[in-house]
């Protein structure tokens, strides 16, 4: 699916959190939204999940519009910073969670579900784990069972907010790899949100450098390297 | 009221629900009564309203019911400070079930604390037989209005001030004493201070309670006119008389008690929280 | 130097033993006789003619009256209570509105009247000689001195109690469960259901707890607008009140025993889930 944001503007009581941007993001992409803390990413990228609503402009999905899409019908598959498991179910009940909450209509029965939990785990290399509960895990044991409850609802596309802030660096480089692997085998228009320059350039297709609210290039990891566009990018690319 | 126009969109839902049940419940239970009242207070008009609380018997009352309030929190907040410190930083066979035992209060109906108390203290009761020797009669006297009053606000102080306790860092203490300050020194100098908003929170809330208080007051205090009749009481005597005015007056004035107290609660807490981030 | 004999240090952050010793006490010594010794007051006056004499007051007609008129009262106003306060911390925790903080100084305040002013405001509201008061009369229609007089009473009196408990631990909790539940396309009953009432569970309990044993205990409020009729709107308290005035002193303390027992269970119950759940309930000991 592919994602258009058109002039998207998005005020706080306190100030502008982000000025008009657009964007057009081509189906099946991997694309990092990559500034310092304070450069609208993170808003951009809940506008996206229907999280957060712009002040003024558009979102299109394959040409729709979708500004007034409630959060529940965009199926935006949301990896949140913090993971946002729910501590007092199972992983095996969160990674569920979404399939179970489905209208009657078409709520898969129960075997079915099963199944499909059971093969997203096996996804995510934790095919033991589903009795467990989410303080029971490591770090980056949260962040998989993470991407597999966001995946278990079919999402359209996938959305993550600093998918590995929390990690340390060896389970970080571990899981950039996984991300990119399940990208690649599912084919989801990816969104993910961080402030490492590393890990946007090593992982994305296309990297969008932002801030203070606006959009301030974007490229190829090897363009934007090679040409930034303005002193900021080469001073936070540079670093 | 359209509240959507006041807050920042959200799309978690239900916000008219429950925003609508809370201010239909608040309106209902809590607003309109006290609306009630106050617009009471409007129709009799302020100088009708001063003359009926401007009599000998009623000032007794107000001041009666302050000044014991006053008192009994003054105790509370000595030996409040002194259980919260005791379960905080004291390791003892019983901790717990003190511990426990403090919210007594909170959850024992005042009515029968009023009886207990009384039993107690009552000329024939156990404590009673053993103060009469020493000329001291608590029952039915400011003294025994005191004692009820100790009772009910216990809970305030040792509640509010043992979290901040609880909270305090060993460092602070250790540092006073490399800097050479011996303990009692660290205690008043440091300590204290630190403690000092949560205290005068728990005495604030203390004394708003032990103002209103009726239950457990009625019992012991013997109910004199002038010397130990509590002002609530002097309300349920004027309702009983239907006299609907003179117990609006009384009400209104204890109320506008009940507000400035409430009032400094929270200047206390906004200055505790500007200068040192502690509540 | 090397002629100083190494004593044991003084430690700095604690008081000597023996202070230590007198201030627990101290300590000991004040619940012992403020605390321990009226509540066994209570247990002692109620026996003072053995279990029967128990018995006996507990089965005279209008103490049963009164017992069954307290139960009534709590099984009305705690889940009314229970619903203002989900309510109001659903709406206080997870929105961000204008005057919220005028709005919990408000849902605050019944702390601070007076349980005997909050019975006139609701006599003066719904007595015979209000306006109001007066086309529910004409309309056959009683509040005070009958049950909705005494259930609202009640209401006021427990009205934060929930919503005190709820508000800290929601908003310590956040939004991120609830929003990541939206994005996984549940509907909002479900997400209130499965996401927010097991994370809130033990506080809203305790809540719920203590809301009860006021509703059970509270005195002065039914007290004025009951007007304490036997058989018909006396409640326990209240019973206690007029057994002790006509010196049936086993019977006021039998029925206050009763009382006394439910406060020592609310307290268990309220200790274990403190010890059990010491976690979860961090939020609203700290408020």
């Amino acid at each position: 699916m592919n994602i258009e944001i058109e002039d998207i503007a998005k005020d706080f009581g306190t100030g502008r959190a982000l000025y008009a941007v657009s964007l057009s993001i081509p189906s099946g992409a991997l694309i990092a939204l990559l500034g310092p803390s304070g450069s609208g990413k993170t808003t951009l990228l809940r506008i996206l999940a229907g999280l957060e609503y712009p002040t003024s402009g558009r979102v299109r999905f394959d040409g729709a519009d979708a500004t007034g899409l409630s959060v529940q019908d965009r199926r935006a598959g949301f990896v949140f910073q913090s993971y946002a498991l729910f501590r007092h179910m199972t992983v095996f009940e969160n990674v569920a969670y979404g399939l179970r909450a489905r209208p009657r209509r078409t709520r898969p029965p129960e075997a079915e579900i099963a199944r499909r939990v059971t093969r997203l785990l096996e996804l995510i290399q934790l095919p033991d784990i589903g009795p467990r509960y989410p303080n029971q895990l490591s770090g980056g044991q949260r962040q998989r069972v993470a991407l597999a409850r966001a995946l278990a609802i079919e999402p359209r596309m996938l959305l993550l907010d600093e998918p590995f802030g929390a990690l340390d660096a060896r389970v970080r480089k571990d899981l950039c790899q996984g991300l990119r692997e399940i990208h690649d085998r599912t084919g989801l228009t990816t969104v993910f949100v961080t402030h490492d320059q590393d890990e946007a350039m090593a992982l994305a297709d296309l990297v969008v450098v932002m801030s203070m609210g606006r959009i301030e290039q974007v490229g190829r990891p090897a363009e934007i390297r090679a040409r930034p566009a303005t002193d900021f990018v080469r001073a936070f690319t540079a670093a | 009221m359209r509240p959507g126009l006041l807050r920042t969109p959200s799309p978690l839902p239900g916000f008219g629900l429950s925003f609508g049940i809370m201010m239909t419940m608040l309106s209902l239970v809590v607003l309109l009564p006290l609306a009630a009242l106050l617009g009471r207070g409007l129709a009799i008009g302020p100088a009708e309203l001063w003359d009926m609380v401007n009599s000998r018997r009623i000032w007794a009352a107000l001041t009666l019911s302050f000044r014991a309030a006053l008192v009994a929190s003054l105790v509370n907040l000595v030996f409040g400070l002194l259980l919260a410190w005791v379960l905080v930083r004291y390791r003892f066979w019983g901790r717990r079930l003190i511990d426990a035992a403090v919210d007594l209060p909170f959850a024992l109906p005042t009515a029968v604390a009023g009886i207990a108390l009384t039993a107690l203290y009552a000329p024939n009761g156990v404590f009673g037989q053993a103060l009469a020797p020493l000329g001291l009669q608590v029952a039915y006297t400011e003294l025994g209005i005191w004692l009820a009053l100790v009772f009910i606000g216990l809970p305030f102080v040792v509640r509010t001030v043992q979290p901040v306790i609880e909270e305090l860092e060993p460092d602070l203490e250790e540092v006073s004493a490399t800097l050479g300050a011996r303990r009692t020194t660290t205690l008043c100098r440091v300590i204290l201070p630190a403690l000092t908003p949560a205290l005068l929170t728990g005495f604030a809330l203390a004394l708003a309670r032990s103002v209103g208080e009726y239950g457990s007051v009625i019992f012991i205090a013997g109910n004199i006119p002038g010397l130990t009749e509590i002002a609530p009481l002097l309300i349920v005597i004027r309702l009983e008389e239907y006299n609907y005015d003179a117990a609006a007056a009384i009400g209104i004035a204890m109320l506008v008690i009940s507000f400035a107290l409430l009032l400094a609660i929270n200047a206390i807490q906004i200055w505790s929280r500007r200068r040192i981030g502690l509540v | 130097m090397s002629d100083i004999a190494p004593t044991r240090p003084v430690p700095v952050t604690t008081e000597p033993p023996l202070v230590r010793a007198l201030l627990i006490g101290l300590a000991v010594a004040f619940v012992a006789l403020f605390l321990f010794a009226p509540l066994v007051t209570v247990f002692a006056e109620a026996l003072a003619e053995g279990g029967r004499g128990v018995i006996a007051a507990l089965s005279l007609p209008d103490a049963r009256a009164a017992i069954a008129m307290t139960l009534t009262i709590a099984a009305i106003a705690v889940p009314l209570n229970a619903v203002f306060g989900i309510a109001a911390a659903w709406a206080i925790a997870k929105f961000d509105f204008r005057g919220k903080a005028v709005l919990i100084t408000l849902i605050d305040l019944p702390f601070s009247v007076s349980p005997v002013v909050a019975g006139l405001t609701l006599v003066l509201l719904f007595g015979a000689n209000s306006a109001l008061g007066a086309w529910l009369m004409a309309n056959d229609i009683r509040i005070v001195f009958a049950l909705p007089g005494i259930v609202l009473a009640t209401l006021f009196v427990t009205f934060p109690f929930v919503a005190r408990e709820l508000i800290p631990v929601m908003i310590e909790q956040g939004r991120a469960e609830e929003e990541a539940a939206l994005t996984l396309g549940a509907p909002g009953w479900r997400i209130f259901l499965t996401v927010t009432l097991p994370n809130t569970r033990w506080a809203l309990l305790y809540g719920v707890l203590l809301s009860n044993a006021r509703a059970m205990g509270e005195f002065g409020a039914v007290a004025v607008v009951s007007g304490k009729i036997r058989g018909e709107t006396a409640t326990m308290p209240t019973m206690v009140e007029m057994f002790y005035n006509e010196y049936l002193s086993v019977a006021a303390f039998s029925l206050a025993a009763v009382l006394a027992l439910l406060a020592l269970l609310t307290l268990l119950l309220k200790s274990l889930l403190e010890w059990r759940h010491a976690d979860l309930l961090a939020a609203t000991r700290r408020h």
